[in-house]
């Protein structure tokens, strides 16, 4: 069906954007509600859900070599269940692209686009990113290696930019209120990292697994640094104010100005986050019509692209009426099932492949 | 009463056409599965077109009102 390969820095360079960039945009205000002072340790806790899953999926991989979660979640329960799971899995991944595309136009819309209408943006992106997804995941992990500098380096700058901005005290006081808040708001980042799950899709992929590993683990980590980067950058301009706004990091980005000329730099942040939520949407649309295809058996994924794309859309719009309704399910509905779809129930699928080879040795050893 | 779009519904139908008249030396070629597959992934986008989709009860909404009394109540405190 796939025959590209991809090397683990480029599948490394495509997580990275992938995690990070919607996740520096909204979560600093939604976390910061929750932990006003101490945003900046909520990665550090949640990321404990990356390394997790990372390893998960590996661990998955190494029983099951060269198969997604949906191929062998069929041979770990059986064809019925197996199918239902992954059906499970299928429809959370159609549903989190959906959310993604919304995520996206959400921003261009309330920042830039004022009056564009909203299925305008939607659909141009998805149009854009099925052509990606058209050439293969070699494609996709080329353009990664090519836009990374790109998503990387600009937002570097902005950091070190705004450091005559920085306010060090906002940090204090230090967990005012004990550890709980900032372990409640890195609930919700908990379901970013969780999305690293989607490695299972591109571990078959790998030129060299052993090496991948690393590299994944590697990206867990240098998400989790950029995060708290990113959260400490919001803070240390922002203070406490941080969670009345709702992209912070744009906000932060007015406050550069250098000799009345050098400002507006909120533009290179959208710049970059178009760049980010290309590759993430991309990615995400790969894996629902890879899913899709590997759940119907089907003998080519390319066909299904078009009628995907025409879902992705209406998924970005169902049961969303507003930006509001939308910021509630942030925080209510998508951390569980994040956490459901992509750690609990990766972890009973290992637990019962485990039991499945510890059983078949039994009695490979009392029969022999 | 559900209050069809039918702008929206006729155009989805009009993008799917030129969809399967572009696409149609692949489908042509591809085996009988592929094929059904195609049409009712189709189906289903035509489907959903016809309903109000930002208005009515959706994944999300279900899975919120399944998960207020008790996730939500947690992180709302």
């Amino acid at each position: 069906m796939e025959k590209g390969q991809i090397s683990p820095l480029q599948m490394a360079m495509l997580l990275f954007p992938t995690i990070v960039a919607t996740a520096i945009l909204s979560v600093p205000s939604t976390t910061a509600k929750y932990a006003p002072h101490d945003l900046w340790m909520t990665p550090i806790f949640s990321s404990v859900t990356g390394f997790v899953t990372v390893l998960l999926a590996f661990k998955l991989h190494q029983l099951y070599p060269k198969q997604t979660v949906i191929q062998f979640s069929e041979k770990i329960l059986g064809k019925f269940f197996g199918k239902f799971i992954s059906l499970f899995i299928l429809l959370y991944y159609i549903k989190s692209t959906g959310e993604i595309v919304r995520d996206y136009s959400e921003f261009i819309i309330s920042s830039f686009l004022f009056k564009t209408p909203m299925v305008v943006i939607t659909s141009t992106m998805i149009l854009l990113c099925a052509m990606a997804v058209r050439s293969g995941i070699e494609v996709l992990g080329r353009l990664a290696q090519l836009f990374f500098p790109l998503f990387v380096i600009p937002l570097f700058i902005l950091i070190l930019l705004l450091i005559p901005n920085y306010n060090l005290g906002n940090i204090f006081p230090i967990l005012e209120h004990g550890i709980g808040p900032p372990l409640k708001g890195s609930i919700i980042l908990s379901g970013w990292f969780a999305e690293f799950f989607i490695i299972t899709f591109l571990i078959p992929f790998l030129v060299d697994t052993q090496k991948g590993i690393k590299y994944g683990l590697f990206t867990v980590l240098s998400v989790m640094m950029t995060l708290v980067l990113v959260n400490l950058t919001v803070l240390f301009v922002l203070g406490i104010t941080t969670s009345s706004k709702v992209y912070p990091l744009m906000n932060v980005g007015r406050y550069i100005s250098y000799a009345d000329f050098f400002e507006n730099l909120e533009s290179v942040i959208m710049a970059v986050w178009i760049v980010g939520a290309f590759i993430k949407i991309s990615l995400f649309y790969y894996v629902v019509v890879l899913a899709t295809a590997q759940w119907l058996n089907l003998s080519n994924s390319k066909l299904i692209i078009w009628p995907s794309a025409i879902i992705i859309v209406e998924f970005s719009f169902w049961a969303i009426p507003s930006t509001m309704k939308y910021q509630g399910y942030q925080i209510v509905v998508l951390p569980p099932i994040d956490l459901l779809i992509q750690i609990i129930i990766p972890f009973l699928l290992l637990f019962v492949a485990l039991f499945k080879n510890w059983k078949k040795k039994k009695v490979h050893t009392s029969t022999g | 009463m559900i209050n069809v779009r039918w702008g929206v519904f006729f155009l989805v139908a009009g993008l799917i056409v030129v969809i399967i008249l572009f696409q149609w030396p692949k489908i042509k070629q591809a085996p009988k599965k592929d094929k059904w597959a195609l049409f009712i992934l189709f189906f289903i986008a035509w489907g959903l077109s016809l309903f109000n989709l930002q208005y009515i009860e959706g994944p999300n909404s279900i899975l919120e009102k399944l998960l207020d009394p008790t996730f939500g109540k947690f992180m709302k405190k």
